[in-house]
């Protein structure tokens, strides 16, 4: 895949431009569509499969943290983000297996049932997306401290035990927001 | 509400062609949402940013789900439930017409080829939410 979008005259300022508009579109689909379909079961038939519900509101909240902090992007941001998406493969891989191997506890699907399947696999996707996004996004960050380092001269060496270049790197990301 | 669960949800009886659509409006929008769909994605594949005719296309889902929508409230209206369940089709009724403007205004802030990449994530979306509304309420014929 050819990058234009991410060239070196317009790079993506924040998680949520280039790839991560689209990927903070689909979370948004997500974290509404788990939430809510969760709600529902939850407020109408809760005895019907509590298991699956309560998994079902998990997966909703756990989307919701996911779209939240790729939308921010900001460093703490960005750490939630890679917990959440972590989080999220483990439950997708868990639960589509147990649902698998379980059948009577999951009369009702969830969003992770059998690996997402009801959701078109989107759910077991979309968590390796945005690990890749963020990777991709922590590697572009070492680079700016590499280079605020640099151009820091020697002055991060003498510091107080502190990380002046991510001070650095994180004045210099406020510079771009603004 | 409260006797709706007991009612209809057991006894639904399925049909046989389960996976068609019965009804012309929301076979128009699948159609629509897929045409646009794919010609998103192609000027995602051809770096292009948003366009007049992407806002227009997402104009035209929008109607189309409006009219839905309007079709859906009267049947409502005249008594009749859905057997899959009333509080859904509500959250549908909700969600349905808020996808083109959503979609829209998320990608107009982006100014590069992802733009378009929302659109055609919203094309698929109403297309597969028109499969699910079926599923809830196999009987909008229109």
């Amino acid at each position: 895949m050819s990058e234009p979008a991410t060239s070196p005259t317009s790079p993506p300022e924040s998680t949520r431009t280039g790839p991560g508009r689209l990927l903070v579109a689909v979370y948004a689909l997500f974290a509404l569509s788990a939430s809510a379909r969760a709600g529902v079961q939850i407020a109408t038939k809760f005895s019907h499969a509590p298991v699956a519900y309560v998994l079902s509101a998990f997966a909703g909240l756990v989307y919701i943290v996911a779209t939240v902090t790729l939308a921010n992007g900001s460093r703490t941001a960005r750490r939630i983000a890679v917990v959440s998406c972590s989080v999220e493969l483990i439950g997708v891989l868990v639960v589509g297996t147990w649902s698998i191997l379980d059948r009577a506890t999951f009369p009702d699907a969830t969003v992770w049932s059998g690996y997402g399947s009801g959701y078109g696999f989107v759910p077991l996707v979309l968590p390796v997306f945005g690990l890749l996004w963020l990777y991709r996004w922590s590697r572009r960050a070492r680079t700016r401290k590499a280079a605020a380092v640099t151009s820091a001269g020697d002055a991060g060496d003498t510091a107080d035990g502190g990380d002046p270049a991510v001070h650095a790197v994180t004045s210099r990301e406020h510079g771009q927001a603004g | 509400m409260t006797d709706r669960g007991q009612r209809a949800a057991p006894v639904t009886t399925k049909r046989s062609n389960m996976s068609s659509v019965n009804g012309v409006v929301p076979t128009i929008i699948i159609v629509a949402g897929l045409a646009l769909a794919a010609y998103a994605l192609l000027m995602t594949a051809l770096n292009r940013r948003m366009g007049i005719v992407l806002l227009a296309g997402l104009g035209v889902l929008e109607i189309l789900l409006l009219v839905l929508v309007g079709l859906i409230v009267a049947k409502l209206a005249s008594g009749e439930r859905p057997p899959g369940g009333l509080a859904t089709l509500i959250g549908y009724l909700i969600a349905m017409p808020l996808i083109p403007l959503v979609a829209g205004f998320w990608g107009l802030l982006e100014r590069s080829r992802w733009g378009p990449a929302v659109v055609a994530v919203a094309g698929l979306v109403a297309a597969v939410l028109m499969v699910r509304l079926h599923e809830i309420w196999a009987v909008i014929r229109v």
